[in-house]
């Protein structure tokens, strides 16, 4: 046995002490070379995940004979720290970010510009709408944060996002991470509920948001985490987007979600393509087809989200509870994302004090 | 490249002889140098730019210092890395005990249960400790069926859930530096003392305890700095309300893009591990003087 | 007295080597639990977990991981090897400052380490490294302090007498080197290619910063997944790469024979 490991390994240390840097560049490159055509599509993991797969995903496949690796890795702000940190090089070719990232990307020429040319169906989308994310995202989905309560443990329905504070819901309340863009949405419409306004003046939200953390039994990143807790029935009201909500009253759960009279935020979801992908046809051909009329329809009933596009034939009932058009969203609260996306980190360092801190 | 060294004694060929001594580090080197010294001299070098400008500044050193967040992670550590060396060194020395006086069958079984789990990796253990120790996990289960409790106990995503896995994580480290320790006593000693008629409690406090004192300081520090340094666990079983270095470290790279910020902490951690190891290697060396007077 | 302190004694044993081993019998047993509620009736156990994994999104991660540690353990076997030999046998002068340089990674922190290579891959600019190559190369700096201190102790522990024995009856170096120092080195060479091997596939605070889209390692997979769900799959999942482990331990002692070494590489 000895005998046939030897050769080898004075063949193998001649090799590497006549040429030390070639041996190991070899090494490294050898591994990463030969990859087929596939596109790697960055987005959410969860259930998310299983729908994406089954009315998006495959289809593309089926369709375009691209094999797609999909990547449920990191919230929204996370992916594009990737992006920032690589230059645009991430290693996902398309990733499903929000409007706020969206803006920031295309400031600092992160991600690639779409044109009619490379994705076509982006007019058959709400211009109003699809310019809210610039050049630079397609909008791919509308929902809005809504209240999600168990209707068979609170007392009544609630209207108002006061609801929460409710001293029976004390402990029966979780909370979003600051990773998780529902944090700072959450946090601004209680600055405007308590007089202050979505960007500057949010001590309001926060202070709210201190009292709140009172009432909550903790933090969680994940939106499929958090729902395991109302599922359990550990937690009886939370602030959720509305197309997970419908997901929940979907499945027969004793659930209901509201619009709190107040008013509320709106999620722009958003499909990206950094700028150094190497599959720059095939990402625009993946955008193109989760735009496509069909694809939207696959996904506003599968996922229960609003669309941008007007022209799809979706149930009423589906309908009257999404986003789908402009004046929907001007019913909303909209800030000012690119103002917003720089007043984050700070937000991010008064929630650690603020408000995780009061839940201790 | 065959024959080296023996066929000439002249002088110039003995000095390509030392020479040629040194050829088979250059591989080696040349990686630990491009992958280990350059990345950590660019790290801190990259502490001292300013986040958006990439100018020279002291403002992410200064804001660490200043910073009650920060600060509070940094305590939170230290407090952590603490508590898990002293959990891990107590709960460690009767099994080493055990596994250096044993000569029954059973040392064998206590040996494979007491360092197999090494091998599982931090992710299978610490989800363990999420299935046990989580609000609808078994512990609270089980309390809440017994009547204990009406709601359940925080046990996870806190102090004592991240001391619960890391001290599980820890323990096989500090087991094998007490064993050698332990192994070192000469069993003979005990058993003089107990023939001249004193107490088990006597001998342990008296024999076993004061000459296993370098293994004890040795756990203790394995376990410290282990423990400051682990990523999984505290990021799993600690969440959101319970932030350390580690976690921070990470959070500042992936979230917030403040690569000097991320660096200064990771020199903070690495002096905090130094100086431990330091300290704690003179105190050894100390005792071990001491002792062998 | 002495009766009640052997009692504590044991009971405190027996403790403790049940929380040794709690959580792996929970995950164990999660794993064949039918649902996400933990179960230990045996009647009600399934394997579907286990057959869930048989899909590319665990398989190529695994893959992956596999190919990563085969690759590290085989690469650091040899560095660390030149670097023992270096050392140890021919006993170069500055030996000392050159094993304390060939072990200074250990004093540093793994997320250290991480941070500081992803900083470098990303501010120069090498950002296609990251992935394979620079998973490959950071677990190398990580697992080359290990193979390099066993191989260098078996070095050490190796009689010299046999050695010149060779020399006097005319071997020559590359002769001995081949026929009585690998001979010989072998347990340690084998006992840190195991080691790496481990470290390398179980890593996570060095991989974390270090994986990129469709090259995440198994353990990665594992963490990013438990954000999102903690259903019994990553039981299975957990179960099925300790076996792994064990297996390819096996393995390697069948080859190298080790185990004896072991003790005392980790001194």
């Amino acid at each position: 046995m000895t005998r046939d490991i030897h050769p080898g390994n004075q063949q193998e240390l001649g090799k590497i002490m006549k040429t030390p840097t070639i041996t190991a560049a070899a090494l490294l490159t050898t591994v990463t070379a030969g990859h087929c055509e596939q596109l790697i599509v960055n987005s959410y993991g969860g259930p998310y995940e299983a729908i994406i797969m089954e009315r998006i995903i495959k289809p593309f496949e089926d369709k375009t004979g691209i094999s797609v690796v999909y990547d449920p890795v990191g919230s929204s702000s996370q992916d594009y720290a990737k992006i920032k940190a690589t230059n645009g090089r991430p290693g996902f070719d398309v990733v499903v970010m929000t409007a706020s990232q969206s803006l920031d990307g295309c400031r600092d020429g992160l991600l690639e510009k779409f044109t009619p040319a490379t994705v076509p169906n982006l007019e058959k989308l709400s211009p109003a709408i699809n310019k809210i994310a610039g050049e630079c995202g397609a909008v791919h989905e509308l929902q809005y944060m809504s209240l999600l309560w168990r209707t068979d443990k609170l007392k009544a329905a609630p209207s108002s996002w006061a609801a929460l504070f409710d001293s029976e819901l004390k402990g029966k309340v979780i909370l979003p991470t600051f990773q998780n863009i529902m944090a700072a949405n959450l946090m601004q419409v209680l600055s405007v509920q308590n007089g202050g306004d979505l960007l500057n003046n949010v001590d309001p939200g926060f202070k709210a948001m201190a009292q709140l953390a009172k009432q909550s039994v903790g933090f969680e990143q994940s939106s499929a985490v958090m729902e395991t807790y109302v599922k359990d029935g550990q937690v009886w009201a939370m602030p959720f987007w509305n197309g997970r909500a419908q997901l929940l009253v979907d499945t027969g759960m004793p659930v209901d979600y509201i619009k709190p009279v107040e008013g509320t935020i709106p999620l722009i979801a958003t499909l990206n393509v950094p700028v150094g992908t190497q599959n720059k046809e095939a990402a625009m051909k993946f955008v193109n087809f989760f735009l496509e009329k069909s694809s939207q329809e696959a996904w506003v009933t599968g996922y229960k989200v609003g669309s941008a596009r007007s022209d799809i034939d979706v149930p009423d009932a589906v309908r009257a509870k999404q986003i789908t058009t402009e004046e929907d969203l001007d019913k909303l609260l909209l800030p000012d994302l690119s103002i917003m996306a720089a007043k984050l980190p700070e937000w991010g360092d008064r929630w650690e004090r603020e408000v995780v801190h009061a839940a201790n | 490249m065959t024959i080296v060294a023996t066929d000439s004694p002249a002088a110039p060929a003995l000095r390509r002889f030392a020479l040629r001594g040194y050829v088979p580090l250059f591989p080696p080197f040349a990686v630990l140098l491009l992958f280990f010294a350059v990345p950590i001299g660019m790290m801190i070098g990259i502490s001292f730019q300013d986040p958006k400008t990439a100018q020279f500044s002291l403002g992410s050193y200064q804001r660490f210092l200043t910073d009650g967040l920060i600060i509070a992670g940094l305590f939170r550590t230290i407090l952590m890395s603490g508590l898990v060396a002293i959990c891990v060194t107590v709960m460690a020395y009767p099994v080493a005990y055990f596994l250096a006086r044993s000569t029954s069958r059973w040392r064998a079984i206590v040996f494979a249960l007491a360092i197999a789990p090494e091998l599982a990796g931090v992710v299978l253990r610490t989800y363990g400790w999420l299935i046990i120790l989580e609000d609808r996990g078994f512990v609270n289960d089980a309390l809440i069926w017994l009547g204990l409790v009406s709601s359940p106990l925080p046990l996870a995503k806190n102090l004592f859930g991240v001391v619960v896995g890391l001290t599980h994580v820890v323990l096989p480290f500090g087991i094998l530096a007490l064993l050698t320790s332990i192994q070192g006593i000469d069993p003979n000693i005990e058993k003089a003392a107990q023939i001249l008629g004193a107490s088990r409690l006597s001998v342990i406090r008296h024999i076993l305890l004061p000459l296993s004192i370098p293994g004890t300081v040795s756990s203790l520090l394995i376990s410290f700095t282990m423990a400051a340094s682990a990523y999984a666990t505290p990021a799993l079983l600690g969440g959101a309300r319970f932030k350390v270095l580690a976690t921070m470290i990470s959070e500042q790279i992936m979230f917030y893009i403040n690569w000097p910020m991320a660096a200064v902490m990771a020199i903070v951690l690495l002096v905090l591990m130094l100086a431990i190891t330091f300290a704690g290697g003179r105190v050894e060396t100390r005792l071990h003087k001491k002792l062998n007077v | 007295m002495n009766r009640l302190l052997s009692g504590l004694f044991w009971i405190s044993l027996c403790l403790i080597l049940a929380f040794i081993t709690l959580p792996l019998l929970v995950v164990v047993a999660a794993s064949l639990s039918p649902s996400s509620m933990v179960t230990f009736s045996p009647a009600d156990w399934t394997m579907k977990w286990y057959a869930a994994l048989w899909a590319s999104k665990w398989l190529d991660p695994f893959i992956l991981s596999v190919k990563i540690a085969v690759i590290v353990s085989l690469v650091s076997g040899v560095l660390g090897a030149l670097g023992a030999y270096a050392v140890a046998y021919e006993k170069c002068p500055g030996s000392e400052a050159i094993m304390a340089f060939l072990l200074s990674p250990l004093a540093v922190p793994q997320i250290v380490k991480g941070v500081a290579i992803v900083l470098f891959l990303s501010s120069a600019g090498l950002y296609t490294l990251l992935g394979t190559p620079g998973l490959i190369a950071g677990h190398i700096v990580l697992t080359l302090p290990f193979a390099a201190r066993m191989i260098a102790t078996s070095i050490y522990n190796f009689d010299k007498n046999l050695d010149r024995a060779a020399q006097i009856l005319g071997a020559s170096k590359w002769q001995r080197v081949r026929h009585i120092l690998l001979p010989l080195i072998k347990p340690g060479l084998f006992s840190g290619m195991t080691f790496a091997f481990i470290i390398s596939f179980n890593n996570i605070p060095l991989s974390v910063f270090l994986v990129r889209p469709g090259q995440t390692t198994l353990p990665i997979t594992v963490i990013n997944y438990m954000e999102y769900s903690l259903d019994p799959v990553l039981a299975a999942v957990n179960v099925a790469s300790l076996i792994f482990i064990l297996t390819t331990i096996f393995l390697f002692e069948k080859l190298g024979g080790f185990s004896a070494q072991i003790h005392g590489g980790s001194k």
